[in-house]
């Protein structure tokens, strides 16, 4: 006997146990139940760290003193209007109702799927599709074509259908409630995917979405359908990312191609928006960092049991992140002096950075559980095991760039809303704090690339 | 009993229509006045669209359409005319399938130790042919496969009449293997109302001997030649033709080593050696291997890296996660 000669001895577990014999020990229901997506991304070598951070530094420093000097972003007044027949189009009732009609029908299958299907993700459908095709797939669909899940949403055509019947006096939304009910939402979801201790279970899903909705329908009830537009996570979230997409809709209610700086710049600055950004960014950090054998090991030896300590990990990333925003705010009006909207002021340059963070972390996710959802809903047996379509270098080059890219955008965002907001000799000065905020959290999302 | 890829789609369709119905109580309430007609137009748009769709997203649902199902693949028990079909079953609900006893399939197994890890097993079968490209399809006389048993557990569907089987499946102690011939139908094979089965008395070795689990000293089985001590050679610490051994133990919900990283290399082989202190299942996500962790025995997981990725090894009652195999 041998050891590690060459030559297969006879048996021993040559080609594991799986060689010819199926062992199945466990029940097939429990196996699998935990989370979407069997494999996670490798970390990626320091070379692609390095190539990275010195890119955002250099770039942050250029941008200091190569931009421009007055503000060149116009909002929602700018964009190359789309032909009247393409608008009429889109704005017709007709393609409404259908688009309603499909988020609609689309949510009636994930929850005929959870309440019949096999509790198993390995089988089912309906995890995937909430925590792939609906959370991950709404950055890239939010990208390109702009606020979608306003127009999908099963639950506004849930509130039409419902309001037809009964429909109580719409009260006026407080105006300082803002987009927190939307932060809030966001944190309850990134919850259930990243700490809840069964996330992709049948039974979780069905009772985190039924009481979602059912809480969604009645404030929408109480304040009439614009409650939607802030209140419900995905649609803040999605337009939120819209705001980066090149189709938009002008002043004037003309849908347009634009730069999708100036979309980045109409980001209503509402109560709320810093801490849904902040929500973004800490939740997907957060998933970067849970991936770390040492944060396993400390949840798994908790003494507060792994759930509370893994919700306060998230509490802690998303509070770590917020709080460096505020601290980065107070030093900008301690540089600047009092202007406008001390905090929300730059909010929307940390949308791109959010994006970045997003698709770093979930683009294998999306590219591999995504077909794999697809394939299951369609009842095909024997799909074959999803790959990635990247390489490990390919992958870590795309994290890197991605991450970075979203890095300058919020450089070059903040750059145009700080020569804007502060007159010339303290525009530079203004934007340092910023900068610095910008790059602590590029590093960071590198260094949790690294890990 | 586990498998069967098969979960006919019944319930889908009348729930399906069902949602339908409300959907029309719900537009069926009187249109308000100024957009009568045109409401109504695009309410039954919207329910037009919502039953097209959902119907055709519900077929996806609920386990799989039974009308797809490659050859084979079904589990359903197809009613051949092959015998008497009895009510009574396996004990895992396979009904039995009775024929004359002159002709019947005849079983009998032994069990020889293995000088490495584990017993090989030999089926001598009479009027039987192991018939795996045809198993799902109707009952014919004398063909089919084998389900072998460790005390009415099902460890395998064997296909042939060789077999290893691991020490590490065998928790310590006495047992016995049963080896049951069923039909392509998964129905089995009766004889006067008794199943067509043969059976052989196994120990399993005590925890912890030796350096794991292939040098366990299987106490010899019944029908089966001796083998009185553990064939040595074995230096302790090294798995065979693994190029890296992790040994985890996990006690009281607590792994030891902290969880950590394996790298390996791509197409290098790993094995997991883990002891744990109760029953549990090993996992190795990604690469979808599992394993049976009896309580307080170590036992082997040996598997080839052959996909580069970041997975998690866990164990399923307990969730823990033991390491992460970083595979580059």
């Amino acid at each position: 006997m041998t050891p590690a000669g060459p030559g297969p001895a006879p048996g021993a577990g040559a080609g594991g146990i799986g060689q010819g014999v199926v062992l199945h020990p466990a029940d097939p229901l429990t196996a699998l139940a935990h989370g979407i997506g069997s494999q996670h991304d490798l970390p990626i070598s320091p070379f692609y760290a390095f190539a990275g951070a010195f890119a955002a530094l250099f770039v942050s420093f250029l941008a200091l003193g190569l931009l421009w000097s007055t503000s060149r972003f116009r909002g929602d007044r700018s964009g190359l209007a789309l032909p009247a027949g393409l608008q009429r189009v889109a704005d017709a009732p007709a393609t409404r109702t259908a688009l309603r009609g499909l988020g609609l029908a689309a949510a009636l299958a994930v929850l005929l799927c959870l309440l019949l299907g096999p509790d198993d993700p390995a089988r089912n459908p309906a995890p995937g599709a909430v925590y792939v095709l609906l959370w991950v797939g709404l950055v890239p669909a939010s990208l390109l074509l702009g606020p979608v899940w306003r127009l999908l949403s099963p639950l506004r055509a849930l509130h039409r259908l419902l309001s037809g019947v009964w429909r109580p006096a719409a009260r006026p939304l407080p105006a300082r409630l803002g987009q927190w009910p939307a932060a809030v939402g966001l944190f309850g979801f990134t919850w259930l995917e990243l700490v809840s201790p069964d996330p992709a279970s049948t039974t979780t899903l069905l009772i985190a979405l039924g009481v979602y909705a059912a809480a969604q329908l009645l404030l929408a009830a109480r304040f009439g359908e614009r409650w939607f537009a802030d209140g419900d996570a995905f649609e803040a979230y999605s337009a939120l990312l819209a705001r980066l997409s090149p189709l938009g809709r002008r002043d004037d209610g003309r849908l347009v191609l634009r730069n999708p700086f100036h979309g980045l710049d109409a980001t209503p600055e509402r109560p709320g928006l810093v801490a849904t950004v902040c929500v973004l960014l800490g939740s997907t950090a957060y998933d970067g960092f849970s991936d770390n054998p040492a944060w396993i090991n400390s949840i798994q030896t908790s003494p507060l049991g792994r759930t509370p300590a893994a919700t306060l990990g998230l509490l802690g990333a998303i509070a770590l992140v917020a709080a460096l925003y505020c601290l980065c705010a107070a030093a900008t009006r301690l540089v600047c002096g009092p202007h406008p909207g001390p905090l929300t002021a730059f909010a929307h340059s940390l949308v791109p950075i959010a994006l970045g963070y997003l698709i770093a972390h979930y683009f294998s996710l999306f590219v591999t559980e995504g077909p794999r959802t697809v394939i299951m809903a369609l009842g095909t047996d024997n799909a074959p095991e999803p790959l990635s379509p990247l390489g490990p270098g390919a992958l870590a080059t795309l994290q890197v760039a991605a991450v970075v890219t979203g890095h300058v955008l919020g450089v070059i965002a903040a750059h145009d809303r700080s020569v804007r907001l502060f007159p010339p000799a303290r525009a530079v000065a203004g934007q340092l704090p910023l900068l610095a905020l910008m790059i602590t959290y590029t590093i960071g999302g590198i260094g949790l690339l690294l890990n | 009993m586990t498998h069967d890829p098969a979960h006919p789609s019944g319930p889908a369709a009348p729930v399906d229509s069902a949602g339908g119905r409300t959907w029309c109580d719900a537009c069926g309430t009187p249109p308000r006045a100024a957009h009568g007609p045109r409401r109504t137009l695009r309410t039954a748009a919207l329910v037009a669209v919502l039953l097209l769709l959902a119907g055709g997203a519900a077929t996806g649902c609920g386990g799989r359409a039974t009308t797809h199902h490659k050859p084979g693949t079904s589990h359903e028990q197809a009613s051949g005319s092959v015998g008497t079909l009895l009510e009574t079953d396996d004990g895992a609900g396979h009904r039995l399938r009775e024929v004359p006893a002159e002709g019947a399939p005849e079983v009998r197994v032994s069990a020889r130790p293995d000088t490495e890890d584990g017993w090989n097993l030999q089926l001598t079968v009479r009027n039987f042919r192991f018939t795996p490209d045809s198993t799902g399809g109707a009952a014919l006389p004398g063909a089919g496969h084998a389900h072998l048993e460790l005390d009415g557990r099902k460890l395998a569907r064997l296909y042939g009449p060789w077999f290893h089987l691991p020490a590490a499946q065998v928790p310590e102690g006495a047992h016995t293997l049963t080896v049951r011939l069923y039909a392509d139908d998964h129905t089995a094979w009766a004889v006067a109302g008794k199943p067509v089965e043969a059976a052989v008395p196994l120990a399993g070795g005590p925890p912890g001997q030796g350096a794991g689990a292939h040098t366990h000293a299987p106490a010899p089985a019944a029908s089966s030649p001796p083998a009185s001590s553990p064939p040595g050679g074995a230096p302790p610490g090294e798995s065979p033709q693994a190029d890296r051994t992790v040994t985890i133990a996990i006690r009281g919900g607590k792994v030891t080593p902290a969880p950590g990283r394996t790298e390996l290399r791509r197409g290098e082989r790993v094995a997991l050696r883990v002891t744990s202190d109760r029953t549990d299942t090993l996992h190795v996500h990604g690469y979808d291997k599992e394993l049976a962790l009896p309580a307080g025995q170590e036992a082997t997981l040996t598997l080839t890296a052959d996909r580069t990725g970041l997975f998690e090894v866990e164990t399923h009652e307990s969730g823990l996660v033991l390491t992460q195999l970083l595979v580059r």
